[in-house]
């Protein structure tokens, strides 16, 4: 770390200079977006979008004017309440957390079956599931449709959930499986001879070294799930809805006055958990992304 | 406590054989070594008495319980691993008290045992660190107090010195002749390092090429090698062999002549004797050639010729020089040589 910073330093000041102001220019260009909605979320329609002048946005002139303070919680309070995004929030929670934990269960136990068993079908296994995982997602919800209808289970949060992990199990077996590669074998034997089942082995010995990965993998199959609007937008009734597809409709059909903040106060209520939970996982992630790092 | 016995133990991968018929008894408290070549099948072996392995056909008993078909938990031994398998989460206290408990001895046990494990193996100031504090002997010592932690029947070590400096071999070496006193388990010990079966065993079984090659005490397979693998693996330098013709007793090959052999057998012989027990000479010898090279070991020096296509090495005084390529006769009587057949490798007679 410090011969690293030493080696920054001796650095003549151009090149100083130039790398300072790439990153704080990327800096910029990344989080603009994010802030400029956090931000204008707090206005009212005619500042946001304002035609006259784009500084608006900033000051909130038209906001002081309807609401007589420079910021306001209307967009908040109409998503929320009155659109019920609420509900569409707890329809998110339950796809994101089943699907990770549905995958999670399916990807640790199928990578470590994967990862220790000595046939050569493994690999075969494997390129399946990366050809599954190539595929684009429409292609498995058109084909499901139909029979979605006809089995009259459209429409409900398990059937996306469903769908969801079938779309990210792939991902999920092949990240696990390499990570379960790089911790030694000698682990697992020696938990069984110590005295445990090959289960009890994957639990007590695999496991708690695996966190990393785990935690990693599921932090991807959460973000799928949360994310995800091809499945969710044509497998779920406007009343299930999750997030994502809820915002995108109140972008496109809401016609009156300050509807389109809703969205934009939606998004910004979308954004705060994904800011909270890779916070809160950053230590795991980082750890689980440069792999490896299991080693005794 | 309990002996160990393998009946016609064999382990094929395919067409491949990796151990074949292998029979043996190990009996209760037997330090037993088995030694080989990497690839010879020793550490399959092992693997298979720990259950890790399947046995392809044959039986294996641990005292009057056939344990083919029980799970390595089932089996009661315990294992020492090359790579140490220690659990990098837990520290050193959690890693030795593993095996208690998930064999649910009861909680106010416990304890006393890893306490008692890790005096034996001095590691009661490092309790608190995570293996990966730790250098590469203290953690053998955390693989080897978690093996004795509890009572087993067998202990298993696959070659658990390995990966230490040669410094720490030597006392970890000694730790483990002297654990195994103490605790009188009945052990199997896999090394390709011949010093190691030497000095630790009880009875080495040497192995090549998935057979067993020689059964016997160190001192049996240093001075009665039972063929030219054993021969040629034992011993520091190893056997010089030397092949040529074996007519009425004495011994022909290009630079080298021996009368005074047994005139049971004749033929295409292979010849061997040990470095040190030849010894360099001015008058009557049978070997009479140019240094090849010679090596200073402090204790001795070692004058090497080459004799057909063989290097052959005499051990001398450790003040002894010569220069490379000096004429240097050698005395080699016919008490100290060995015979093997040349075409099977087999010893000949008693000798």
């Amino acid at each position: 770390m410090s011969a690293m910073k030493n080696r920054a330093e001796r650095q003549p000041l151009p090149a100083m200079l130039l790398c300072v102001g790439f990153v704080s220019l990327w800096l910029i260009t990344a989080a603009f977006p994010f802030l400029w909605t956090a931000w204008g979320s707090f206005k009212v329609e005619a500042d946001f979008f304002s035609y006259a002048d784009w500084t608006n946005a900033l000051t909130g002139v038209k906001t002081i004017q309807q609401t007589g303070a420079p910021f306001t919680g209307n967009g908040y309070e109409g998503a929320w309440i009155e659109q019920k995004f609420w509900a569409s929030v707890i329809n998110t929670t339950i796809v994101a957390v089943c699907v990770v934990s549905i995958s999670l269960i399916i990807g640790t136990l199928g990578g470590y079956a994967l990862a220790r068993s000595g046939f050569r079908y493994t690999f075969w296994i494997l390129i399946a599931a990366l050809i599954f995982r190539a595929m684009p997602h429409v292609t498995l919800v058109s084909g499901y449709l139909l029979p979605f209808f006809q089995m009259n289970i459209w429409g409900y949060l398990p059937t996306t959930i469903i769908v969801l992990v079938a779309i990210n199990q792939p991902f999920t077996l092949w990240m696990l499986h390499s990570f379960f590669l790089s911790i030694p074998k000698d682990l697992d034997e020696s938990a069984m001879v110590d005295g445990c089942t090959r289960f009890q082995a994957f639990r007590l010995a695999i496991i708690p070294v695996m966190w990393p990965g785990v935690v990693t993998t599921g932090l991807f199959s959460f973000l799928l799930a949360y994310n995800d609007f091809t499945v969710t937008s044509m497998l779920l009734t406007q009343e299930n809805q999750t997030m994502v597809p809820k915002i995108a409709s109140f972008l496109g059909s809401i016609q009156g006055e300050n509807k389109v903040m809703y969205a934009v106060a939606a998004v910004v209520s979308a954004m705060g958990p994904l800011l909270v939970l890779i916070l809160f996982f950053q230590r795991q992630i980082v750890s689980g992304l440069t792999a490896g790092a299991v080693k005794g | 406590m309990a002996e160990l016995r393998l009946v016609n133990v064999s382990k094929s991968y395919g067409k491949f054989v990796g151990v074949k018929a292998f029979n043996l008894d190990i009996k209760d408290q037997e330090f037993l070594v088995l030694l080989g070549p990497s690839g010879c099948g020793k550490s399959t072996t092992m693997r298979m008495i720990a259950g890790l392995e399947d046995v392809t056909c044959g039986e294996i008993w641990l005292g009057d319980r056939m344990v083919n078909n029980l799970e390595p938990k089932d089996r009661d031994v315990s294992m020492v691993f090359q790579s140490y398998g220690l659990y990098p989460n837990l520290s050193v206290y959690e890693n030795i008290r593993f095996p208690l408990r998930v064999r649910k001895v009861p909680k106010a046990l416990q304890h006393d045992m890893v306490m008692r494990a890790a005096t034996m193996v001095e590691l009661t100031d490092l309790l608190d660190r995570r293996p990966s504090a730790l250098s590469g002997g203290q953690r053998q010592r955390v693989a080897l107090g978690r093996a004795i932690v509890r009572k087993p029947t067998v202990f298993l070590m696959d070659e658990p010195l390995s990966n230490l400096d040669a410094k720490l071999r030597v006392s970890t070496r000694a730790q483990i002749k002297n654990l195994q006193h103490t605790l009188k388990t009945t052990t199997v010990y896999v090394t390709h390092d011949q010093i190691e079966a030497m000095t630790l065993a009880d009875r080495v079984v040497v192995m090549n090429k998935g057979e067993i090659q020689q059964v016997g005490t160190p001192t049996d397979i240093y001075d009665h090698p039972a063929n030219t693998f054993v021969a040629g693996f034992i011993g520091s330098p190893a056997m010089n062999l030397i092949e040529g013709t074996l007519t009425n007793g004495s011994f022909a090959a290009e630079g080298l002549h021996v009368d005074g052999l047994s005139k049971a057998y004749s033929g295409q012989v292979t010849l061997g004797f040990r470095a040190e027990d030849a010894s360099l000479t001015t008058t009557n010898s049978q070997i009479a050639a140019p240094v090849y090279a010679i090596e200073l070991l402090g204790e001795a020096s070692m004058i090497s010729y080459r004799i057909g296509g063989a290097l052959v090495s005499i051990k001398a005084a450790k003040d002894y020089r010569a220069n490379i390529g000096d004429i240097v006769k050698a005395k080699v009587p016919a008490a100290i040589c060995h015979l093997f057949d040349t075409a099977t490798g087999k010893r000949l007679g008693a000798q």
